[in-house]
């Protein structure tokens, strides 16, 4: 009993292997913007790896860029089977290899669904990532001298600038590090030396943030230094004051602007492969209707398509016993050169 | 009556004329869509950057004309497409036939107007920019302390993020703050004895100050931003004075803002000279096409050769045939006798 069976006649048959033929340059074109959207996505992580602490896994747009080149290559391979299957003659060329590829391309679009799952579930490794990679980044922020870390205060500045963000989880991770470099201070000065002595590290701390975490959208001069002191600023009150500097976090930032982006690549490879899996059941529709055209000649006859010959678990069951054949094939040839020698033997 | 600027097609020139228009056409179409992206840019642009320039600007004409003259053009470029195809397929040209002489009379009026139009515009409006980005800038310097004042509560914050955008620094410099008042007086402290002085020491009582805002700060400097005091020089210990530049941004944004809208307008001038010439191309390989496929009679694989021309007779001729044929048209009485007396004539003769 066949799986989903379909009557074909030749004007039938004509029209399936036209639209799968215009299906497949869809795919091929499909193929590319997957290729296209992991291109983007690494070229984004690259550009931001320095407060990821180099560390961050490349493995959504690796997978991506090698999912797009394979839909490309299959299927414009598909889209020539499916022009060629209107004719006889070129047909017979393909018809040995249409079951290994038809099987090949079940496999595809197993490993596409997978790929497109992974792009909603890997943001948590980013969370660790941008976690360690920005605290790095902020204590690296006054090493403007040190060779290898004198873009840290730049890649900052213009990362808090842009997404509108503060410190790791806010403004108040600035008041734990030293972010003005020791060359600047005026060790002269007895401000910045009763600083140093009463810090158990002799760090110079303050309540103060560097300039690209003020918010343009706030209504007084942005207020950078003694932001916890309220008698040092006029009509200020900081535990009221909420448009002063940005209040989000960079961590949570760039997490939820990769998440967006990986959810969006993830929604539209997701569509892609229900295009694929389209495409392979009318392949296999079409194989499997040609193929039971009886007579060669006769390509004005009625043929059956179907899915599946038999029923899934019939199916799963004569799977298993030509995979038990292959190995008990071995056995049985063994046993025969055996039983072949005894009778020379006896 | 001579035809103007006659040129013989036989049969295989008519077949390379027309395929080269069909390519040419579709450049048409290619350079009308360019055209269209490219002052759509530009009005966002301009959308963004409305509040710095001064309210009676022209400036915005220039993409609007621009998009519709890119509208036309592209029009002209399908019609081209459609045609220059027609043409070569005898089942496809007859519904050509009758089009093809009003359209072409509206692209060259209406699209070439067009052009014209958004070219002199791309030549002359530039030169505005100078001064509405002069009167502009400069009022939203003075309005960025007013963030309470009703219509001008916006411009502190679109102020900074044009110098954080286009990374400059006041007009001309960063010393334009100096002459400004920017910090509202809402948040001074009229207990402060500085603040005090400062305010009576200046003519018309405003609290101008050696600072500037956060906003012009560059983060390529390797210290934190100086902004306050900066026409002190022993306020700063350590300031290098090798590296003056670096602290805060050198440009002005009237330069900036100057060059940048200036390169888009040359870009969209240069795409509408381009644009214009492959028009002027389509349209004159249309007419000879057209005049040349009537000399057929609409017949289009006649082996016979034709003459394709600009115009049937000089202009002169033009004008006395229309205006006789008018005046034919307005004596219907006189009309009959003649005729009415050569057919008595013709019986006689053979009679």
């Amino acid at each position: 009993m066949a799986l989903l069976k379909v009557k074909f006649d030749q004007k039938k048959r004509v029209k399936l292997a036209q639209g799968l033929w215009l299906m497949n340059w869809f795919s091929v074109l499909a193929g590319i913007i997957i290729f296209s959207l992991g291109l983007f996505l690494k070229i984004e992580l690259r550009k931001r790896s320095d407060v990821m602490n180099n560390s961050e896994s490349h493995f959504v747009p690796n997978s991506l860029i090698g999912m797009g080149v394979l839909s490309c290559v299959f299927n414009s391979l598909a889209g020539k089977i499916c022009y060629d299957a209107l004719d006889p003659a070129k047909y017979a060329r393909w018809k040995p290899w249409l079951k290994p590829y038809l099987a090949i391309c079940v496999l595809f679009n197993i490993v596409l669904f997978l790929v497109a799952l992974c792009c909603f579930l890997l943001r948590g490794s980013l969370e660790n990532t941008l976690g360690q990679g920005l605290k790095n980044g902020m204590k690296y922020y006054r090493d403007t001298d040190t060779p290898g870390r004198c873009f840290m205060k730049k890649t900052i500045d213009m990362l808090q600038i842009e997404f509108k963000c503060c410190g790791n989880n806010g403004f108040r991770d600035w008041f734990e590090i030293q972010w003005i470099s020791n060359r600047y201070l005026d060790f002269s000065s007895k401000e910045v030396k009763d600083r140093i002595k009463s810090n158990v590290d002799g760090r110079y701390l303050v309540d103060g943030v560097p300039f690209s975490c003020c918010n343009p959208s706030s209504p007084r001069p942005c207020i950078q230094y003694q932001i916890t002191n309220n008698s040092a600023h006029y009509s200020y009150d900081h535990q009221t004051e909420e448009l002063n500097l940005w209040v989000r976090g960079c961590r949570a930032a760039l997490l939820s602007y990769y998440s967006s982006l990986m959810n969006s690549m993830g929604v539209v490879t997701l569509l892609i492969w229900l295009f694929e899996v389209t495409i392979t059941i009318g392949l296999r529709y079409l194989q499997t209707s040609l193929d039971r055209v009886s007579n060669p000649e006769e390509t004005e006859s009625e043929s059956e398509g179907w899915l599946l010959e038999k029923s899934v678990p019939e199916t799963w069951k004569a799977f298993l016993e030509s995979v038990k054949k292959l190995g008990k094939g071995n056995q049985v040839e063994a046993e025969g050169a055996d039983a072949g020698q005894a009778p020379e033997a006896g | 009556m001579a035809p103007v600027l006659p040129l013989v097609l036989p049969l295989q020139p008519r077949i390379r004329l027309a395929q080269g228009l069909w390519l040419l056409s579709w450049l048409l179409v290619l350079a009308g869509g360019l055209i269209l992206l490219c002052s759509g840019h530009l009005l966002v642009q301009l959308r963004h950057l409305g509040t710095f320039l001064a309210p009676s600007c022209q400036f915005p004409a220039l993409p609007q004309a621009a998009l519709v003259a890119g509208a036309v053009a592209l029009g002209t470029g399908l019609v081209g497409v459609g045609a220059s195809r027609a043409s070569l397929n005898a089942a496809l040209y007859p519904p050509w036939r009758g089009v093809l002489g009003p359209m072409l009379v509206a692209g060259t009026a209406g699209g070439g107007g067009l052009l014209v139009i958004a070219l002199g515009l791309a030549l002359a409006l530039p030169g505005s920019l100078d001064e509405a980005l002069e009167e502009g800038l400069g009022t939203a310097l003075a309005h960025y302390k007013d963030t309470e004042v009703p219509g001008h509560c916006q411009a502190k914050r679109l102020v900074d993020e044009l110098q954080l955008r286009y990374q400059c620094c006041g007009r001309h410099g960063y010393k334009d703050w100096f002459g400004v008042q920017w910090v509202s007086s809402r948040y001074l402290d009229p207990s402060d004895q500085d603040v005090v002085d400062r305010i009576q020491s200046n003519v018309e009582g405003l609290y101008l100050t050696d600072g500037v805002p956060f906003s012009c700060c560059n983060p390529h400097s390797p210290r934190p931003c100086l902004q306050n005091r900066l026409s002190d020089s022993y306020a700063h210990p350590l300031f290098d004075p090798r590296q003056p530049n670096q602290n805060l941004w050198a440009q002005g944004c009237h330069e900036v803002l100057l060059e940048h809208l200036q390169d888009l307008a040359g870009t969209l001038g240069s795409m509408l000279a381009v644009t214009f010439l492959l028009q002027a191309l389509v349209l004159l390989g249309l007419r000879y096409l057209q005049t040349a496929l009537e000399g057929l009679g609409g017949v289009i694989d006649g082996e016979g050769e034709t003459q394709g021309y600009l115009f049937p007779g000089r202009l002169k001729d033009m004008l006395k045939t229309a205006w006789l044929q008018g005046g034919v048209a307005c004596r219907p009485a006189p009309e009959e006798a003649p005729p009415g007396e050569a057919p008595p004539k013709e019986d006689l003769s053979e009679a």
